[in-house]
């Protein structure tokens, strides 16, 4: 839209600093001060495209905002997407360019554990920071790493005791084959002990499989009043239309853990309603920060976008790095991990605190559940801290 | 622990639902020994169909109508365009249909984006089964296995195509001498194998998350049911169905989703290095 004043503006202000301190490097004059590059890792094939839609939505936003305002001590911010085809292979090769050919300030994304496991050698090895803004499982740790959504406490601490208040006491739990609902049930298996509760049955399925009947009548058949559930993407839609049409909706409510707008829309008219959720970010909310995230999003990417977490904690990730850097006062990779640590920014949902020592962010927290074609509040949770696992 | 008779309704289900995906297999790679790695997107692209259709409000029957006869024409151009064109070197048609099972996922996500659609089933309701509410689409789509199952021994075992088809797999040098037109027949039965997966992908996309990354969960458990089915044909793949299928239905029922998947590779193993050793005998 405003390309042209944009960098009309950006050059104003190139003229103004050479006019302020004509002892400055000698520089064409009205030329761009260069780029500060800023790469991102996401998968915009191979299966996790929502995702890294997603995150390119957020991420365009802030560095447009940080643009619009003058950029980061006076230097625009220049986005440099990379697709990782949602493989880790390809994430560190991806990540190695940016970081020795570009020379990138730091690095966001990516959105697997895996790929995230894959990046950090290489990122600790050239000693810049990688940003990441998808809820995980805990325990990514290192001065070059930086969490900006949440670990396993953040989202089950409210959670899972109110849906043992509201629903009943015995939660089955059943989810992926993977770290994440590994750790996600360890610590919801705290939580549903300390509450007096029980767990009447754990499983874990692999990936791919399309036929959940017998899953379906072993649950029914635990008498479970909740079921815990940690299977993300198409598998965990397939399982949800299918519990649908086999009557477990019924018996049973869901706490989908990991579910976000995202899936609004995979279920069909009228199904997958009443599951719970505990998120950072809810699209529908009236409160004026998260509306008026929504709108500066849909504003530049259309009325029907979907907003989710994914956005805002993207958003917030390169949001944090420029203040951290306009804090410290030199852009250099290094700055960047100074100024974060401790970091407080105002995001939609209010101030969110990144942590001098873990690198997780203590943020608001939301319980949310789906109501018609829409994710809304039940209960805003106030700020959670991180368990972030760094020990 | 629900009656042993629904565990077996469930298997059932599960083993025409795989019998459904993996009769077009049968024809391309029980049948003509084509390894098609494409044979998910296709079966992705009669959903597609199905979900198309249904945007432009002709329904479900039409798009499952529509799905086979579309995703036919797109086999048949498969055929003669890389198929056939690598018909003595099976290992580049592996690579070829892989690339174009690729170029298929990603026009999906270009044309539909990457996120999950859903296709509700025509008849919503259920029916009361052996003291439960089953859910009516998936007796449908049993149903529609049975069908194609009869139809597809019927083709191969009453008509003259059938006959040619058969004629041509087993001496293809003397069904060419005997003034068959081979190549024709080989489009033929590839097309009609493309159908099938049209058909299975539009008559089960009610029961899934309709996503660019469909096609691949149903791959593996279609090519495991024909390389243990004892023979080609309808009855043998039917009968291959039924034991990947329906014994993973059955152990998962019992143990779990990740017992189930490792028993049935394992049988599969098992399964396959019998076949293979009676073959190696056989051409000895």
């Amino acid at each position: 839209m405003d390309t042209t004043r944009r960098r009309a503006l950006a050059g104003a202000l190139a003229t103004t600093a050479l006019a302020a301190a004509p002892l400055a490097a000698p520089r064409p004059l009205g030329a761009q001060p260069a780029a500060v590059k800023v790469g991102a890792v996401l998968p915009f094939s191979g299966g996790l495209e929502l995702f890294g839609q997603q995150a390119r939505l957020g991420l365009e936003l802030a560095a447009a905002e940080i643009n619009a305002k003058g950029g980061i001590l006076g230097r625009p911010v220049e986005l440099l997407f990379e697709d990782n085809k949602t493989d880790p292979k390809t994430s560190v090769e991806k990540a190695s360019r940016l970081v020795a050919r570009d020379e990138v300030l730091a690095i966001c994304g990516p959105i697997t554990s895996s790929a995230r496991d894959a990046m950090i050698p290489t990122m600790a090895r050239g000693r810049t920071p990688l940003l990441y803004a998808t809820n995980y499982e805990g325990g990514a740790c290192g001065r070059y790493v930086f969490c900006f959504n949440t670990v396993p406490n953040q989202e089950l601490a409210k959670l899972v005791p109110y849906l043992a208040r509201t629903k009943g006491t015995s939660f089955y739990c059943f989810g992926a084959d993977y770290v994440w609902p590994q750790k996600m049930f360890a610590h919801a298996e705290k939580l549903v002990a300390g509450l007096g509760g029980t767990i009447v049955g754990k499983e874990l399925t692999p990936f791919g499989v399309k036929e959940f009947a017998p899953v379906i009548r072993r649950i029914e058949a635990s008498g479970a009043k909740v079921l815990l559930f940690a299977l993300p993407g198409a598998d965990g839609i397939t399982f949800i239309r299918q519990a649908e049409d086999l009557g477990l909706l019924q018996k049973l409510t869901v706490g989908f853990l990991g579910f976000s707008e995202a899936y609004l829309g995979a279920f069909g008219p009228g199904k997958g309603q009443d599951m719970y959720v505990a998120v950072p970010f809810v699209a529908s909310s009236e409160a004026t920060g998260p509306r008026d995230f929504v709108a500066r999003i849909r504003a530049r990417a259309g009325k029907e976008t979907v907003v989710s977490h994914y956005v805002m904690t993207h958003w917030l990730a390169l949001t944090a790095l420029a203040r951290a850097v306009e804090k410290v006062g030199r852009i250099d990779r290094e700055a960047v991990v100074e100024g974060l640590e401790g970091l407080t920014v105002e995001a939609p949902t209010g101030p969110v605190t990144i942590g001098a020592k873990d690198h997780h962010v203590t943020l608001a927290m939301f319980l949310a559940r789906t109501e018609g074609d829409r994710l809304v509040t039940v209960e805003a949770l106030g700020p959670q801290a991180p368990e972030a696992g760094c020990g | 622990m629900p009656t042993v008779s629904l565990l077996l309704l469930d298997a059932l289900g599960q083993a025409l639902g795989l019998f459904l995906v993996a009769s077009g297999l049968a024809l391309t790679f029980g049948l003509l020994g084509v390894i098609n790695l494409a044979h998910g997107e296709l079966l992705l692209l009669g959903a597609y169909t199905l979900l198309a259709a249904e945007r432009a409000g002709l329904g479900f029957w039409a798009g499952l109508a529509l799905a086979p006869l579309l995703v036919g024409l797109l086999g048949l151009a498969l055929e003669l365009l890389v198929v056939r064109r690598l018909r003595e070197r099976p290992l580049d048609t592996l690579l070829a249909t892989w690339a174009v099972a690729l170029v298929i996922r990603q026009t999906i996500v270009a044309l539909f984006g990457p996120a999950a659609h859903t296709v509700p089933p025509p008849i919503s309701g259920s029916v009361e089964l052996l003291g439960v509410p089953y859910p009516a689409h998936r007796l449908l789509v049993m149903g529609l296995a049975l069908l194609v199952g009869g139809l597809l021994a019927w083709l191969l075992l009453a008509t003259r195509l059938g006959l040619a088809i058969r004629g041509t797999v087993a001496d293809r040098t003397l069904a060419a001498a005997s003034g068959l037109a081979v190549r024709r027949l080989d489009a033929t039965a590839f097309a009609l194998g493309a159908a099938l997966a049209g058909l299975a992908g539009a008559a089960t996309a009610p029961l899934v998350s309709v996503d660019p990354q469909m096609g691949l969960g149903f791959l593996l458990p279609a090519f495991l049911a024909v390389l243990v089915a004892p023979s080609g044909g309808a009855a043998g793949t039917m009968l291959g169905a039924g034991l990947v299928g329906g014994g993973e239905s059955l152990v998962a029922a019992f143990a779990s989703p990740v017992v189930a998947q490792l028993a049935v590779l394992a049988l599969a193993v098992v399964l396959l290095r019998r076949v293979a050793g009676r073959r190696l005998r056989r051409e000895r």
